[in-house]
Formats: C-alpha cells, structure tokens, sequence
C-alpha cells in the first residue's frame, strides 16, 4: 500500500477516487479468481449446477470492466493525471482488459464441462485440473502483486508463465498420443484441448498483469523482452 | 524477435536530443555553475544546464522556486535590481553575457521577453509592433509595412486586426493584447524569446492560441517559457526544467519527465503531491 502512495495528494477527493478504483479492481480479480477456479471444479467433478453459475456471474465480471473503465476515463479527463499516477490510470485500464479476458475463459471452460464429449475423459481432465490448479494460482499471486505492488513478487510471477507453457506443452503431447490411440475419440479429446488452450492463455494474460504492476512501479515498460533483458532491468 | 529500439524510433518522428552532452551547435544558452543572491537571500543555487536552440524549454516549479528568476537572467533583467548579485556564467551562442563588453541593450535585442499581463503601449496596432524598429532607426515605411505584416502573422494576429492596424491596441482583447506583445517581441527578429507566464492572465480558448503560436515560434527562435500550469509545460515544450528552492531538481525531456520522472520531488510536484 504504502508504494502506491496514493493518501499525499493535495486533492482529497482525487485520493477517493484513486482509492475506490483501486478497491474495484480488487473486487474484480477476486471474482475472477473464483470464476475460474469454480469453472475448473466443475469441469473436474462434471457439475452441471457449479459450470451454469460460472456461465451466469460472467457478466457481472463484464460489467466490473465496464464500469472501472469509465472510472478511468472521468479521472483522465477530471484530474488529468501525471507521471505515477498516469501509470497507474493505465496499468489498471489494461488489467481489466486482461481480467474480462479471463473471465471469458472461465466461462469457456465452464461451457466444456457441460459438454458430454468432455467426461468421457476422465484421466486427461485430471491432467487439464493440474494445469488449471497452476493458473488459478498464478492468477492469484499476481493479484496479489497488484494489491500490494510489490515488483519483485511481479516478477516471479512474470517468468512462472514459463512454467505454465511447459505443462501445457506436455498435455498437448500426451492428448496426441491419445488421439493416435483411438481415432474415435478425437471429438471428445478435441474439447479438453480447446479448454487446455484457454488455460495456457489464462497464463499469459496473468503474465500481461505482472507486466503493468512493473511498468507502473518501475516505469519501464517490459513487453516483448527477452528473458536476459528483463533481468537486467529488475536489477 | 523484433528490434524495438528501431521501431520505437521510427515511431518517433521528433528526434530527441541528449539534454546532457548538447554540442555547441545546438547549444542556445549554457548556463554553468550559477549562484544569485537578492541580498541576503540566495534565489539560485548551482544551476548549470544547457538550452538546446529551436526547441522550447519549460520551467516549472512551485512559488519562489527561482524559474522566473533563472528566466529573468537570460536577458539580464536583474541587472535592474540593486541588491541583485550573481556568480556562475551563462552563455549566448558561447560567448559569456556578464561579460563586461556585452552591451545590454543588444543582449535583449537577441534575446526577447514576454510578461504575464499584456503591456501594449498605447497607441496604435502599427505602431506597438514597429517600436522595437524604430528604435533601431528603421525609417523605410515599406520596410515597416512588411514588418508588421510578418510580425502580426508570425504571432497568429494578422487576420483578425489587419483591417484596423491604427486603432490604439488598447481596444484588443487580452488574448489579442498577449498575441500583439509577442509580435512585437518577434518584430526585431530575435534569436531567443522569453515567456515569463505567458497565458496567466488569459482565458482557456485565448491559452490554447498562445500555446498554438508557441508551437509555431519555435520554427524560427529558441522559446524559453516558465509557467504555473503544468499541463501547459507538458503540451508546448520539448524539455522541462523542475525547480524546487533556488534548485535545478531534474532536467530532461518532457515525455519523460511527464511519464517517469527520476527523482521522487518532481514526481511528488507533477502529480499534486504533498512535498
């Protein structure tokens, strides 16, 4: 809290405002966060009930973004903010982008769980709940990040993707052998790996946050870096 | 993997300069080193920086931070206060300006200024613009003519007052006013143009044409511009100085300043923050 600096203003009402945004942002990566992790249970446990409900609360995520973009928009255009708290009006404008993008993909794997193709694959959904385990808690570190703004957390976080695109790859092999096996099953195997997918995308977007909460701290501006580059600049 | 310095640069059109290793060529004013004292009071400690030339350059600061001061000294203006007292150097085109053989009226010749409220004399439009060049003994009303036609367009004002060029410039709005003094400024064709606060005493749309012109000036002088209002700094200049007590905090190219400042007071200034 105490590096987002926000209470110093001059302008008391401009610290409200920075602060309920703030607040919203929150409340809407914690909603996300169980989305996705509701939307994993229920593709794990086959729960129809559970996966409608991720389906049905996928707008409220959509109506978070919304509404916390229109914030940023009435500070921009009231406050006309400066250096850090620029930063932080964009940092937070693009996290509700990549947080509403997470949301749809919970929603997608939600979708698949009511699918009857996917639970004929039991042993390959156990696989696919271990990577979807890996991603909530990947979401759920780099939300933490953010509440706290703390950049060395930020860029754990940043090089865990890779850890995600590494079980994502072996999954995607192991539904090949799959597919090999038992041509028959393609069509069922095909919906865990579109859900496989949505879940190594999950991963890259919680990786895009981490890449905020940096550039606002830090100022420097990550994306697209290589891995040597980037820990020349956390130094 | 594609190579993002080069594309960043080809984003940019607007070259930037190095701010810290300016080449003399580029160089308008090199202040090195300067220390001014109003009697006991020290108004400017160490300033040392260089002012590139065709670029405009902002100063900004809180109340008594010594922008204006710093400004007020590009053309000797303190020379006019008694207990004025300044060390360090500040070179025009390489050459000291306190040097003993500078001629100051030559030196605010070059070096041209600009006040928060308008001051037109009072007389006529034609008149306020030729002063300068009458002064210089310029006689040749063609030569004049043509003077106050480039001078009122350089300065944004020649549509609107080309039809009542002898009516006493009193009668112009304050924004027209402001316009009027710099074509008066300009008329003299200096190098350099001050503007202490230059749209203070104006309203919105009058600030916007000033900080239009201002982008328009800098095609043929250096501008040097103080001003309370930072996004004002932000829009029209290309380099901002941030000065704090007596001070030069940071230094560097607007962009940055306004995105990433390096130094923890400008970022607390620029945001509205308590010091």
């Amino acid at each position: 809290m105490d590096n987002l600096n926000l209470k110093r203003h001059i302008s008391g009402q401009f610290n409200t405002e920075l602060e309920n945004i703030r607040n919203h942002v929150l409340l809407m990566g914690g909603l996300v966060e169980k989305q996705l992790s509701d939307a994993i249970s229920a593709i794990s446990t086959l729960d129809v009930a559970l996966a409608e409900q991720v389906i049905k609360n996928d707008r409220k995520v959509n109506s978070f973004e919304v509404t916390i973009d229109e914030e940023c928009t009435r500070i921009i255009a009231k406050r006309q903010p400066a250096a850090g708290d620029l930063r932080l009006i964009f940092a937070i404008s693009k996290t509700v982008t990549d947080l509403e993008r997470i949301g749809d993909s919970a929603k997608m794997l939600a979708n698949v769980a009511l699918k009857k193709d996917a639970s004929k694959q039991g042993k390959l959904l156990v696989s696919l709940e271990n990577l979807g385990r890996e991603c909530v808690t990947m979401l759920h570190n780099v939300l933490d990040c953010f509440a706290r703004m703390d950049v060395d957390a930020a860029f754990e976080v940043h090089s865990a993707d890779s850890l995600i695109d590494a079980q994502y790859e072996s999954l995607m092999r192991e539904l090949m052998t799959y597919m090999m096996e038992d041509p028959r099953a393609i069509p069922s195997i095909m919906e865990v790996m579109w859900a496989a997918r949505a879940l190594e995308r999950v991963g890259d977007r919680a990786q895009n946050i981490a890449e905020y909460v940096i550039y606002f701290i830090k100022g420097k501006d990550i994306r697209h870096l290589e891995e040597d580059e980037i820990a020349q600049l956390r130094e | 993997m594609i190579n993002l310095e080069r594309t960043n640069t080809e984003l940019n059109n607007e070259e930037q300069l190095d701010l810290a290793n300016l080449t003399d060529e580029q160089t308008a004013f090199s202040i090195e080193n300067l220390d001014l004292h109003y009697g006991e009071k020290q108004a400017l400690k160490g300033v040392s920086m260089r002012i590139p030339k065709g670029q405009v350059t902002a100063f900004i600061g809180p109340s008594g931070c010594g922008k204006s001061t710093l400004l007020r000294c590009l053309n000797r203006m303190n020379d006019l206060i008694d207990n004025c007292n300044i060390t360090g150097e500040i070179k025009l085109e390489q050459h000291n300006i306190f040097d003993r053989n500078v001629d100051v009226a030559t030196l605010r010749r070059r070096v041209g200024m600009v006040f928060q409220r308008p001051n037109p004399f009072p007389k006529s439009i034609y008149e306020n613009v030729v002063y300068g060049l009458r002064l210089q003994g310029v006689k040749d009303r063609r030569r004049l003519d043509e003077a106050v036609e480039e001078s009122l367009r350089g300065a944004a004002l020649w549509d609107e007052v080309k039809d009542r060029l002898h009516d006493n410039a009193l009668g112009l709005s304050g924004g027209q006013q402001q316009r009027l003094v710099i074509a008066r400024a300009i008329a003299i064709e200096p190098e350099v143009l001050l503007l202490d606060e230059p749209t203070s005493a104006l309203d919105p749309i009058s600030t916007l044409v000033i900080e239009e012109l201002i982008t328009e000036l800098k095609k043929k002088f250096t501008v040097v511009i103080v001003t309370h209002n930072m996004q004002q700094a932000a829009r029209v200049s290309d380099n901002t100085a941030f000065m704090y007590m007596g001070e030069l905090i940071e230094y560097s190219d607007t962009n940055t300043l306004f995105t990433t400042p390096a130094k923890k007071q400008t970022e607390d200034y620029i945001t509205g923050r308590y010091g």
